[in-house]
């Protein structure tokens, strides 16, 4: 080893650092972060990240897991493919994380969570919702990709059900985006529509930054489209939302939950007011555990207008660590196989924000959230509220998982 | 069949308008690329990045309370400032040394630097741009124009049509055209060519900067926003010809049009296709561009 300035620097400080702190046995549980904290989708990866980091924080001040204190990892994806797969490389490799958390957008986890799976780490997957990011390994015999987020395949139906069963629409137009995302969920809601003898009148594309829909929204205006449903993100979703208030032609817009973005319904102003999108968490304090997590996010993070900029994005970054910490804990190891195992049969009950999890996982089941957990939001002076008064009665009894719920599309590869 | 002909009529002049208003954001950033060409040969390919950065600071301005009419002379003047800089950083050197392509990749390097800074100074995130007029839409042959719409095609014509005023009556203006026509004979006949490239790199900055404000309303103001409308400038620019204004305006109406039609009556997924099609027919039957040669007569 050449001995330079800089070594002897480093070396000075670590035996410094060793001397200040003697226990060098209890060093700290990395857990991986990764989501786009700036772009587009940043909303969603910005408030995922700091649920984590609030969840984190309560754990570390209540002694931590197994005696040590978790350490987070944090990068940005930037929502793009090539910059997740690097991350992935980064943390498995050189910061040799115990588990990761995080994934907004679905063209990333399918890309990045094949690294994970061949060195054996999991991955609590807590936003993105495309229906394969929990199927893409089953014909392995084992799957370190877990999810707490609403999967497409629950999202689409539950979109189709308002629009046709509640709300009684017969001719629905679709508009997605040409993003993995987009073009994922597009053919969820077809095959949902087709469940209910239903075929879209029109179905269209529109890309990131596109700055105009008017030939999107007339052909749907001209299909005679009652509704139009969604599947993109906010900036273009405020477009669509802009370009109707141009036109003169204002039907309801339903989507996926990406309508209760901040940066559509700031975007979008008036002309957002009323779009439904599935939520499995509304920012409202409906039972002590949420409450104080509403009160906490706010406090420590300081939101404009008091408002969490993507609520369900919050709480399920926030739920996805405890479950973690759940399972490392079980395990009593922070080695890969055995914290997946421990997921797998979760022991006691982990009491989240977005609901309590009794056994959320099983060998064969990846998926924390069923249909019947999310609930309908509608945007209402400019935040996401309950779009039925009923829903929001019964919010302090915790909807908690029933893998015979219906509705949900069965997922093939 | 009457009732089906007129919806029918409708819907294309509500495609045609929406087309004029898309295909004159096009048009008005086209522009930029148009003034630098005329003087030096050169082009900034940070054309995007200045309307980017100009519809950003009008977006604090007007959020430190500054009236949006009277905050586009100090977002021009900014403009200007950081055209002329890009001019001096980047251009002349390779002015100065006849390098064939060492402005492209400076301007290229210059447009990502200001990006970078933009998305520290006002993050990453898509911003709404307060819309100074009305934003109900008004109605004009059976379709639907936003008022502001109506001022982006206004405000666009109007300055080039204030810049190409200039260039022809004023005496510097003349000094701009001469060093077009012959860099070396303008030199010699006493005209401070140097000057003059950086005089023209401030007013394509410039113009770059008043078009950001001018549809920022519309397109909403973020870091990344020049980016995919300066590449599509640079179609307009190419189809119209760069050394035609007019090219220019009608180039930028026929890659609005043909992106709103195409999307209606084709597809929505190959919206961008013909435009870029029309792009490589021009390139390859007519490299000045389909109104290139016009220009030229006409100085």
């Amino acid at each position: 080893m050449k001995f330079n300035r800089r070594t002897l620097t480093t070396l000075t400080l670590a035996t410094a650092l060793s001397a200040a702190f003697p226990v060098l046995a209890a060093e700290p549980i990395k857990i991986g972060v990764d989501g786009p904290f700036t772009g587009g989708s940043s909303s969603m990866g910005v408030s995922m990240r700091d649920g984590v980091r609030l969840a984190v924080d309560e754990i570390n001040k209540a002694g931590g897991v197994l005696g040590r204190q978790l350490a987070l990892v944090e990068r940005d994806d930037e929502s793009k493919n090539e910059r997740g797969v690097q991350i992935a490389q980064e943390l498995i490799n050189k910061e040799k994380v115990v588990a990761a958390v995080g994934y907004i957008n679905t063209g990333v986890s399918l890309a990045a969570h094949r690294f994970f799976q061949e060195a054996k780490i999991p991955v609590m997957n807590n936003v993105a919702t495309g229906s394969l990011v929990t199927h893409q390994f089953d014909d392995q015999p084992e799957n370190y990709i877990f999810r707490n987020a609403a999967h497409d395949s629950i999202q689409a139906p539950m979109i189709v059900e308002e629009a046709i069963t509640r709300r009684k629409y017969k001719k629905v137009a679709i508009l997605a985006d040409s993003t993995n995302y987009g073009q994922l969920g597009r053919a969820d809601l077809e095959k949902a529509l087709e469940l209910k003898g239903v075929k879209a009148v029109t179905v269209e594309k529109f890309n990131i930054k596109d700055v105009d829909m008017t030939a999107q929204l007339l052909k749907a205006k001209e299909a005679g489209a009652e509704v139009v449903l969604t599947y993109g993100i906010g900036p273009e979703l405020a477009q669509i939302a802009n370009g109707m208030t141009k036109l003169g032609w204002k039907v309801p817009m339903i989507g996926s939950w990406t309508l209760s973005m901040a940066n559509f319904i700031d975007n979008a102003g008036p002309g957002g007011e009323g779009a439904r999108m599935p939520q499995t968490f509304v920012q409202e304090p409906t039972t002590p555990k949420r409450q104080s997590f509403i009160i906490n996010y706010l406090k420590t993070f300081n939101p404009k207008n008091a408002r969490i900029d993507s609520p369900v994005s919050a709480a399920q970054g926030y739920d996805s660590i405890y479950l973690l910490a759940a399972a490392i804990k079980q395990a009593g190891s922070t080695d890969g196989p055995k914290i997946k195992a421990a997921l797998e049969d979760l022991k006691t009950p982990v009491e989240g924000v977005v609901t309590t999890y009794n056994k959320p996982f099983s060998a064969k089941d990846h998926e924390a959230i069923t249909a019947n957990i999310p609930v309908f939001g509608e945007v209402k002076g400019q935040k996401v509220v309950y779009a039925y008064a009923e829903d929001q009665k019964v919010a302090s009894q915790v909807r908690v998982k029933d893998v015979n719920a219906k509705g949900a599309l069965t997922v093939k590869k | 069949m009457l009732a089906i002909v007129s919806t029918a009529m409708q819907i294309l002049t509500q495609l045609v308008f929406s087309g004029i208003a898309l295909g004159m954001i096009y048009a008005v950033i086209a522009f930029g690329y148009q003034l630098t060409f005329a003087t030096s040969d050169t082009l900034n390919f940070g054309q995007g990045d200045a309307l980017m950065l100009g519809a950003l600071v009008g977006l604090t301005l007007v959020g430190l309370g500054v009236n949006y009419w009277l905050m586009i002379p100090i977002v021009c003047i900014f403009g200007a400032v950081q055209g002329a800089f890009v001019e001096r950083i980047g251009v002349r050197p390779a002015i100065k040394i006849k390098s064939e392509f060492g402005w492209i990749m400076s301007t290229i390097a210059l447009g990502i630097i200001f990006k970078n800074v933009a998305e520290n100074v006002w993050g990453r995130d898509d911003l709404k741009f307060p819309s100074p007029l009305p934003e109900s839409p008004l109605h004009f042959l059976g379709a639907n124009v936003l008022p502001m719409e109506i001022l982006v095609v206004v405000g666009a014509v109007a300055m080039m049509l204030a810049v190409e005023v200039f260039n022809r009556k004023s005496i510097y203006g003349r000094a701009v055209v001469a060093t077009f026509n012959d860099r070396d004979a303008a030199k010699l006949m006493g005209i401070n060519t140097g000057l003059v490239i950086t005089f023209s790199y401030a007013l394509s900055s410039m113009s770059a900067a008043f078009a950001g404000v001018l549809i920022a309303p519309l397109t909403l103001t973020g870091a990344t926003m020049g980016a995919v409308l300066g590449l599509k400038a640079f179609a307009v620019a190419i189809i119209g010809g760069l050394t035609s204004g007019m090219g220019i305006i009608l180039g930028g109406i026929i890659l609005g049009i043909a992106e709103t039609t195409t999307g209606f009556y084709l597809s929505t997924g190959y919206k961008d296709v013909p435009g870029l099609v029309l792009l490589l027919i021009v390139l390859a039957v007519k490299p000045a561009g389909l109104f290139g040669k016009m220009a030229i007569k006409k100085v």
